[in-house]
């Protein structure tokens, strides 16, 4: 520090001084730190009274945290999962703050009581992260560089109207002088936290002027993960912590533990016990109950598993299979009085009235599950009547009421510490690992480590629904389409969880699970359009279905980008033309124009099993719309994708075509517009389709890591193709298989198509990059495979041997 | 009972001779960077050195690498320096991360058979390493980039 400064923080520190902010109401208090000087404290530690002084930190908002040496920490409330978020957050922290990058650390603060009023619910899920806090961690920023800016120049005895803050530094423009936040934060301690008025009054940076927003900066955490010191929830250690492994029922849903039969397990070296435990039906497990094998080693609880006997008692209702799940959809289809209405838009029966023709096709999907690499897992302990959790959890405050509730103890006696996930994809959502290891430790009056096998893993999955979906359009005497029908058979997600996951239908006739019908309002202009919401009960009481990675994009962008192609080919246009002159961008489909007043755009999660639950805090969004621009937005993005692709005059051998498909997911109010063509090859004789090459270009509104964006859509890309080719979990006499990677298969590093990505920014505001592109390349590839050889798959997985039938 | 040499210091574990030398890695030492992922062999995460060679951990018992040299991705390099590391970062491969030990030491030991990998030695010799979150194109932009990196490094 130069001498002038030093002399200034001197005379500063000869009067405790209060500067009324000129961000708001509230007063910024900032006092000399006294004796602080470490190392001058000799503290004896058996005395109580011994004096010792904890420096303080600056916590001007919930958020971040800066200490006195100019570290600042920024508390990453989402869960780690791969998508690099805290990296995503402290870029848009350090762009308000004007922090040095080099200086940047993130951490996840424990779920409490406490955390839970501060910072929500934290759900990690449906790519909604950066929407929910780009603008919260930006807004909060400024304000805190505004109050830096103001100590700074009080310091420097500078008009704050002269002052900028810059990469970690205060500098006054016109005297030429600076300090930097350390210096400030090491001489002052500033008691100031941002309130809602201030969010409300701050100026945000420019977006031309951004400098980290918009780089692709390397993700904080990746040396850690890359030398095997990243923690994730399986790694969770705590001293003296037994071992459980699950033994789980014959079939998915309500089988109950009769009796267990351990005596051979006895002599099993560590072997401690084997317990019953039980998950009531209304709180959503969707198991009646599991027998836990406990040992002092993980392996010795496997060993024992194979030789303890459990007897079950099974439900009554016959076992399900696939075919049975498809048939009880088809026949729930052909009833004109059930379900209720998603979409409800003019008049379909007078389409159909008028139409002088129609079309039909109807569409299947297979289940599909997360198979994340890491199972599930979890270490439950309890200390002084607290449960503290240890796991990868997308939604470890959710966890923290049905521990609450099950084990007897009040919410705020449930802490969770988070771990990094190992792959999420919707499955860490599931908390019945945490649950079986809190009941058994609560059993056993010890901290236990539950742990599942890969096979354990697969047959307790959530995989996504089967679904069977009709759709029918109407033509006009001059072939234009009037009216678009939409039926869709499927298992609820949402309704797994309760009445509360539901919403009203648009007929008003009864509620429907919205999670399992997005993507059906899709943002092309069809005069009529009617999408009609069926539960398919069978599958909801045979299997909990789950959110798989886009959840229901998948199945219905699967069905309506088909139909899409077979409405072109009806009425002999390219489908590219033929998307065009549907993405017009009438009414809702414009989307919305941007909002500058505070509101409330956080997904719902309401009515949870304890009333504490409503508790959550809604916190306000001064966003701008996600959505502006609409259908014009989608068009663009497949100009730009069929521009790359050279779709319509790049010259192809035999068999080999493009196809295209669009995307606008995770849902309307955050649409993140994606367009996809696929070059695909199929082989006459064996019926096997190659994808050689896939382009995507999608519209992210505003990006702030571009490079990470890139990795999360390779990603999903694949995901895509894998779903599209390979995966299929099937339902046998009730219960999930196949349970492990040599049956259940899925893309690797083997044959993959040539990729190019282009990422747009056309929007003002972010929107989610996890998910959106996984929904679009299914339906690419089967409409390329029908311009390739003419033959149109309506099923998933794609089936070499039905091309090879249509051939 | 087990004597075991893993990323050069020794150790000494109260384990039967057929426990899986995954879960001693893991829980007993708590050398946690290596994965269980499927504990049938099928998905790599477990992929540790035995004697420089990439083996499944899951798939070895602890009885039978006594005496061998054992390499962890802890034991790799002490600095996070070991060039397929570094690759890693600079092409940003890691999604969630829960795979990557098990790649980091199977892309290893590939180039330390073949220094000069083409794009099918790399996906012949990766291909049983499964990465969920698809980070395929990266691993191997990455590979090549080490490799491409080690020999500039000796020219």
């Amino acid at each position: 520090m130069n001498q002038d400064i030093a002399n200034k923080l001197k005379e500063v520190s000869r009067r405790s001084f209060l500067i009324s902010s000129a961000m708001g109401s509230t007063a910024l208090v900032l006092c000399v730190k006294d004796g602080m000087a470490a190392g001058k404290q000799v503290v004896n530690l058996l005395d109580d009274g011994s004096p010792l002084m904890i420096p303080p930190n600056f916590d001007p908002s919930i958020w971040f945290t800066m200490e006195s040496n100019g570290a600042t920490t920024i508390h990453v409330v989402k869960a780690e999962m791969g998508q690099h978020i805290g990296t995503c957050f402290a870029q848009i922290v350090a762009e308000e703050l004007e922090l040095d990058w080099k200086l940047i650390r993130i951490d996840y603060p424990e779920m409490n009581a406490d955390a839970q009023d501060k910072y929500g619910l934290q759900i990690t899920g449906g790519s909604f992260s950066t929407y929910e806090m780009f603008d919260r961690l930006a807004r909060s920023s400024a304000v805190a560089r505004g109050l830096l800016i103001e100590v700074g120049a009080e310091i420097l005895g500078s008009s704050v109207e002269d002052c900028i803050a810059r990469k970690g530094r205060i500098i006054d423009t016109v005297l030429d002088v600076e300090i930097s936040y350390s210096e400030i934060l090491s001489e002052t301690a500033i008691a100031h936290t941002v309130e809602e008025e201030d969010l409300a009054q701050v100026v945000l940076k420019e977006r031309e002027k951004y400098e980290i927003i918009g780089k692709s900066l390397a993700s904080l955490d990746s040396p850690e993960k890359v030398n095997g010191s990243a923690r994730f929830g399986i790694d969770a250690y705590v001293p003296n912590m037994i071992y459980g492994k699950i033994i789980g029922p014959p079939v998915r849903m309500w089988a109950t533990v009769k009796s267990i039969d351990d005596s051979k397990a006895k002599n099993i070296d560590g072997y401690i016990n084997t317990i019953k435990i039980n998950l009531p039906k209304q709180m959503g497990y969707m198991v009646e109950s599991v027998a836990v094998v406990v040992a002092e080693s993980f392996p010795a609880a496997m060993r024992a598993a194979q030789i303890v006997n459990v007897e079950w008692s099974t439900p009554d209702s016959p076992k399900v299979n696939s075919q049975d799940m498809v048939e009880h959809a088809k026949k729930l289809q052909k009833d004109a009085a059930a379900g209720v209405n998603f979409v409800l838009k003019g008049n379909i029966a007078a389409a159909e009235k008028q139409s002088s023709e129609y079309i039909s096709s109807e569409y299947y999907t297979e289940m599909v599950t997360h198979a994340p690499l890491e199972p599930a897992s979890a270490v439950a302990q309890q200390v002084d009547g607290d449960w503290h959790i240890y796991a990868g959890l997308q939604a470890g405050n959710v966890m923290r009421y049905f521990v609450s509730a099950l084990a007897g103890v009040a919410p705020e006696n449930v802490i969770f510490h988070p771990h990094h996930i190992g792959g999420g994809f919707g499955a860490k959502v599931e908390i019945e690992a945490p649950v079986i290891a809190v009941l058994t430790a609560k059993q056993l009056g010890k901290p236990v480590k539950i742990i599942f096998t890969r096979e354990d893993d697969m047959y307790m999955s959530h995989p996504r629904t089967p679904t069977f979906q009709k759709l029918t359009g109407y033509l006009d005497q001059n072939g234009d389409v009037t009216g678009i029908a939409h039926d869709i058979v499927a298992g609820w997600v949402g309704a797994r969880f309760g009445e509360a996951f539901l919403i009203e239908a648009a007929d008003k006739k009864g509620k429907l699970d919205p999670w399992a019908n997005t993507g059906a309002d899709h943002w092309y202009d069809v005069n009529a359009q009617k999408v009609r919401a069926i539960n398919n009960d069978l599958v909801q009481n045979s299997f909990p279905v789950g959110a798989v990675r886009s959840i229901s994009n998948n199945y219905t962008v699967f069905a309506i980008e088909n139909f899409i192609d077979e409405l072109a080919h009806k009425k002999k246009i390219d489908p590219l033309n033929f998307r065009f002159s549907l993405l017009t961008a009438k009414g809702e489909n414009a989307g919305a124009a941007p909002d500058e007043t505070a509101h409330y755009t956080v997904p719902a999660f309401t009515g949870m099993p304890n009333s504490s639950w409503t508790k959550w805090k809604f916190r306000p969004i001064y966003h701008k719309s996600a959505n502006v621009g609409g259908a014009k937005r989608l068009a663009n993005v497949l100009h730009i994708a069929a521009g790359l692709a050279g779709y319509g005059s790049k010259y192809f051998g035999p068999n080999t075509a493009h196809g295209i498909a669009l995307s606008a997911a995770e849902e309307r109010e955050m649409p993140t517009f994606c367009a996809c063509v696929v070059e695909v090859s199929v082989n006459r004789k064996t019926g096997k389709p190659s994808v050689k090459e896939i382009i995507i270009a999608m519209d992210v509104g505003l990006a702030v890591n571009p490079d990470g964006i890139k990795a999360q859509i390779e990603g999903s890309v694949l995901w895509g193709l894998s779903n599209a080719l390979f995966e299929k979990m099937t339902a046998v006499n009730g219960q999930l298989e196949p349970t492990n990677f040599d049956k259940y298969k899925w893309q690797t590093i083997e044959d993959l198509p040539k990729l190019r990505i282009e990422v747009v920014e056309n929007g003002l505001y972010p929107s989610g990059v996890g998910e959106p592109a996984t929904s679009v390349v299914s339906p690419a590839i089967t409409n390329a495979i029908y311009n390739a050889v003419g033959v149109r798959i309506r099923k998933l997985p794609i089936s070499q041997n039905e091309i090879l039938k249509g051939l | 009972m087990a004597q075991l040499k893993i990323n050069s210091r020794s150790y000494f574990v109260d384990a039967a001779p057929d426990t899986p030398l995954l879960w001693v890695l893991r829980e007993d030492l708590r050398l946690t960077g290596t994965k269980f992922g499927c504990g049938r062999g099928h998905c790599g995460c477990c992929t540790v050195h035995i004697n420089g060679e990439a083996m499944r951990s899951c798939q070895l018992r602890v009885g039978d690498v006594e005496g061998t040299l054992i390499t962890t991705i802890e034991g790799l390099d002490s600095g996070t320096d070991h060039p397929i590391q570094k690759a890693w970062i600079e092409q940003q491969v890691s999604q969630c991360g829960y795979c990557q030990s098990g790649q980091i030491m199977q892309a290893a030991s590939l180039l330390a058979e073949i220094p000069d990998p083409t794009e099918d030695d790399i996906i012949k010799h990766m291909k049983f390493n499964l990465c969920r979150c698809m980070t395929y194109y990266r691993i191997i932009r990455a590979i090549k980039s080490a490799a491409e990196n080690i020999r500039k490094a000796k020219s």
